[in-house]
C-alpha cells in the first residue's frame, strides 16, 4: 500500500490580467515515487509546480499535501515549505547567501535550529551532494552544474519529504545532467519523492516512474513513461519527440519482427529483447561477473590490490560518495550513470565488470540483477568483493 | 564571469588562512604609522614591506599588483606637483611668475611636503591593498559580525556582495551583446547604447531582487542569516610576523624622526 502524499483535485490558475495557466488539473503523487512533468515551453509546467509549495495560490480546486488541504496562513506556509523542497530552474537566482556553507545553512537557520544541528544538517547536505570541502567558496566561483548541487544541498538540509525540482538539468552539459539524474535517483532510495518539470523526453522517459504530459494548462496524458510516450500522436500534439528507443522499437515491429516483452526503457531492455529473438534455441551463452565493492568498507591498499589482480575490468562508481573515492584514488570510470544497466550489458557481453558503490545500493545492484532475471532468465553472478 | 575581480584573487590568495584580525590589525596599524610619520623614509620601508608580502606571501601577480598601484598613484602624483608648485614655506629655490596673480615656486619646504604626501600615499595604498587582497569580503563578514555590526545591516551587505556578482555578469553579457552588433561606434550610437545598458540592467535588477525575495519565501525566510564557519586560529607563526611588522616599522617611525630629503 502506498501512501498518496500530494493531490490535485481540479485546480485551475489564471495569472492577474493574463490568461488561464492552469485549466482544471487532477492527478496525485504517492510517496517515494519519481514523477516527471513533461511539457513544451509555456505549457505551465513551472505555474504547476509553484503551486506544490504554496507560492501560487490556485484560484479554484483543492490541493492536498499529506491528505490535508494546504492553507494558506504564515505558520501553515512555513510548515509546508519545510516539507516541499523547491529547486527553481535558475540557480542563481536560488542561492542567497556569499558563501556555500552559509546558503545551505540559510533554511535550517531559518527554521530556528541550533547551530550544532544546523552544522549537521549542512555537512550532510552538501554530503548528498558530493560538494564537501566547498563551504568557504562563494557561489560566483562555482560551475553550473555545482551551483545546481548547491541549489539542491540547500533543499536537503531541511529534510524536506518531496523535492519539486523545475527543470534540473537546464544549461547544464551531458555530464552534468547525468550527474544530477543519477543524484535525484539516490535521494529517491533515501526514500524522497522526487517531482521534476522538464521538456527533455530522452531524460524522463529511462528515470521517472510516471509521467504526466501537459499541454496548454492541461493535462494531456497521465501514465508509465512507455505508456505515455507511446502515443505518437499524443507526443506530437504536446510539441514533444517519442524517446529514441521507443521509435526504434516501433519501428522493428513494423518490419515484422515480434518482439516479446514489454516496451524497453532503456538499452539494456532494447538488447535483451533482440538477444531473446537472436538466441531462439541457441546455446546457452556465458556471462560475466559483477562484482560490488561497498567503497565505505574497503580499505585503499584492499581495493588496489583487487584492482591489480583483475586488469582491464570495466569500472563504474554508483553514487556521490563512491565516485568521490573513485576521483580520490585516481580511478578511471568507464561508467557514472545508469551503472547497473551497463554492467548487466557488459555480463550479457560475457564481460566481468566492477561496481563501487556504498551503503544501501549494494542491495540495489542485487535487486536489479535479480529482477532482470526474472525478466530476461539470464542468471548473471553478482559478487561481493569484501566477502570474497 | 571573464574579468579577474579582487575578490577572486583575494580568495585564493597564499594568505587566505592566516586570522583575518592579524591581516587587519597589520594593515591598519600600517596606515597609523604612515599617518604619524614625519618624515618620507618610514612610509616608504613600510609600502616596500607590504609589497613584498602581497607580492611573496600572498603570491599575487606582479602585473596585476602593479596595474592596481597605477590608479591611485598617478592621482597622488598630480596632487603631489600642486604642492610642490604652488605652496611655500621656506627660501625659494626657483620661482616664476607668469601672470599677476600666478606664481609658481619651488622651496624647500614644498618638496619636502610634496615628498611626504607622495611616500604616505604610497604606504597607506599597499596596505589598503593588502587587505584586499588577502582578505576576502566573505571573512570580513565574520568581523563585522564579530565586530557587533547590527545585523539587518550586516543581512544587507551580504545580500548585495551576492547581487553584485549577478548583475555585473548580466552587465558583461548585455555590454557584449551591444558591442557585437556595433553599439559603440560613434559618440551618438555609444550615448544610446549606454542609457539602454543603464535600463535593462536597472530592470535585470529589479526582477533579480523579486525572485530573491521567492527564493527567501521559499526557504522558509524568518529573519535570520546563518554564518559561515569559523574564523581561522590564529597560528603562531602569522602573530610573529605582524607584530615584528609593527614593532620594525615603529622603530623606523621614530628613528627616522623627521629627516627630509632636502
Amino acid at each position: 500500500m502506498t501512501h498518496i502524499i500530494l493531490e490535485a483535485r481540479d485546480i485551475r490558475y489564471r495569472y492577474p490580467h493574463g490568461m488561464e495557466a492552469i485549466r482544471g488539473i487532477s492527478f496525485h503523487v504517492r510517496r517515494g515515487e519519481k514523477v516527471a512533468l513533461v511539457g513544451p515551453n509555456g505549457a505551465g509546467k513551472s505555474t504547476l509546480l509553484l503551486m506544490f509549495n504554496g507560492m501560487l495560490r490556485p484560484d479554484s480546486g483543492v490541493l492536498l499535501f499529506d491528505n490535508q488541504p494546504i492553507r494558506y496562513d504564515g505558520g501553515s506556509l512555513r510548515d509546508l515549505r519545510r516539507r516541499v523542497g523547491f529547486v527553481f530552474q535558475n540557480p542563481d537566482r536560488q542561492i542567497i547567501a556569499p558563501t556555500v556553507y552559509q546558503d545551505v545553512a540559510f533554511g535550517p537557520t531559518n527554521l530556528g535550529l541550533p547551530e550544532g544541528q544546523v552544522r549537521v544538517a549542512v555537512a550532510s547536505a552538501l554530503r548528498n551532494v558530493g560538494l564537501t570541502g566547498f563551504e568557504r567558496r562563494p557561489p560566483h566561483q562555482l560551475s553550473s552544474g555545482e551551483k545546481k548541487r548547491v541549489a539542491i544541498a540547500g533543499v536537503l538540509a531541511m529534510d524536506p519529504d518531496l523535492l519539486v525540482l523545475d527543470e534540473p538539468t537546464s544549461n547544464l552539459d551531458p555530464a552534468g545532467s547525468e550527474d544530477i539524474m543519477e543524484l535525484l535517483e539516490e535521494l529517491k532510495g533515501n526514500g524522497k519523492t522526487v517531482f521534476i518539470s522538464t521538456h527533455d523526453v530522452e531524460l524522463a522517459y529511462p528515470w521517472a516512474d510516471r509521467v504526466i504530459l501537459l499541454r496548454g494548462g492541461e493535462i494531456l496524458q497521465e501514465d508509465s513513461p512507455e505508456m505515455a510516450f507511446g502515443d505518437a500522436d499524443l507526443v506530437r500534439k504536446a510539441r514533444l519527440s517519442v524517446p529514441v528507443l521507443l521509435d526504434l522499437h516501433r519501428e522493428l515491429e513494423r518490419r515484422g519482427l515480434s518482439l516479446p516483452g514489454k516496451r524497453p526503457r532503456t538499452v539494456l531492455d532494447m538488447i535483451t529483447t533482440i538477444e531473446q529473438v537472436a538466441r531462439k534455441g541457441g546455446s546457452s551463452p556465458q556471462y560475466g561477473t559483477i562484482h560490488v565493492c561497498d567503497v565505505d568498507e574497503t580499505a585503499r591498499e584492499a581495493l588496489s590490490y583487487w584492482l591489480s589482480c583483475h586488469d582491464g575490468i570495466s569500472l563504474g562508481a554508483m553514487g556521490t560518495r563512491a565516485k568521490q573515492r573513485a576521483s580520490e584514488e585516481g580511478l578511471t570510470l568507464d561508467f557514472s550513470y545508469g551503472v547497473i544497466d551497463k554492467c548487466i550489458l557488459k555480463a550479457l557481453n560475457g564481460k566481468s565488470s566492477l561496481i563501487l558503490t556504498a551503503g544501501g545500493m549494494v542491495q540495489q545492484v542485487e535487486r536489479r540483477v535479480a529482477d532482470f532475471k526474472e525478466e530476461s532468465g539470464a542468471q548473471i553472478p553478482v559478487r561481493d568483493v569484501v566477502k570474497t | 564571469m571573464h574579468e579577474e575581480l579582487l575578490e577572486d584573487i583575494a580568495q585564493k590568495n597564499g594568505l587566505r588562512e592566516v586570522n583575518p584580525y592579524l591581516k587587519l590589525a597589520g594593515a591598519l596599524g600600517a596606515i597609523l604609522l604612515c599617518l604619524s610619520s614625519t618624515s618620507f623614509i618610514a612610509p616608504l620601508v613600510i609600502g616596500l614591506l607590504l609589497s613584498t608580502g602581497i607580492l611573496l606571501l600572498a603570491r599575487v601577480d606582479l602585473r596585476t599588483y602593479g596595474e592596481l598601484l597605477a590608479a591611485p598613484f598617478s592621482f597622488a602624483l598630480m596632487g603631489t606637483l600642486v604642492i610642490i608648485f604652488l605652496s611655500g614655506g621656506g627660501e625659494p629655490l626657483w620661482s616664476w611668475s607668469p601672470l599677476t596673480w600666478l606664481s609658481f615656486s619651488l622651496t624647500r619646504g614644498s618638496i619636502n611636503e610634496g615628498i611626504l604626501v607622495l611616500s604616505r600615499v604610497a604606504g597607506g595604498m599597499s596596505a589598503l591593498i593588502f587587505i584586499a587582497l588577502t582578505t576576502p569580503m566573505t571573512d570580513l563578514f565574520l568581523v563585522m559580525r564579530e565586530c557587533r555590526i547590527p545585523e539587518p545591516v550586516l543581512d544587507l551587505t551580504m545580500m548585495i556582495y551576492r547581487m553584485i556578482f549577478m548583475i555585473m555578469d548580466q552587465l558583461v553579457q548585455t555590454y557584449q551583446a551591444q558591442r557585437m552588433r556595433l553599439g559603440y561606434t560613434s559618440f551618438r550610437e555609444s550615448v544610446r547604447s549606454f542609457s539602454m545598458l543603464c535600463g535593462s540592467v536597472f530592470v535585470g535588477s529589479w526582477e533579480a531582487g523579486e525572485d530573491l525575495v521567492r527564493a527567501m519565501d521559499a526557504r522558509c525566510y524568518s529573519g535570520r542569516f546563518a554564518m559561515a564557519g569559523e574564523i581561522r586560529p590564529v597560528g603562531m607563526k602569522s602573530l610573529l610576523a605582524v607584530v615584528s611588522f609593527l614593532l620594525v616599522s615603529s622603530a623606523i617611525v621614530l628613528s627616522s624622526g623627521s629627516i627630509t630629503i632636502i
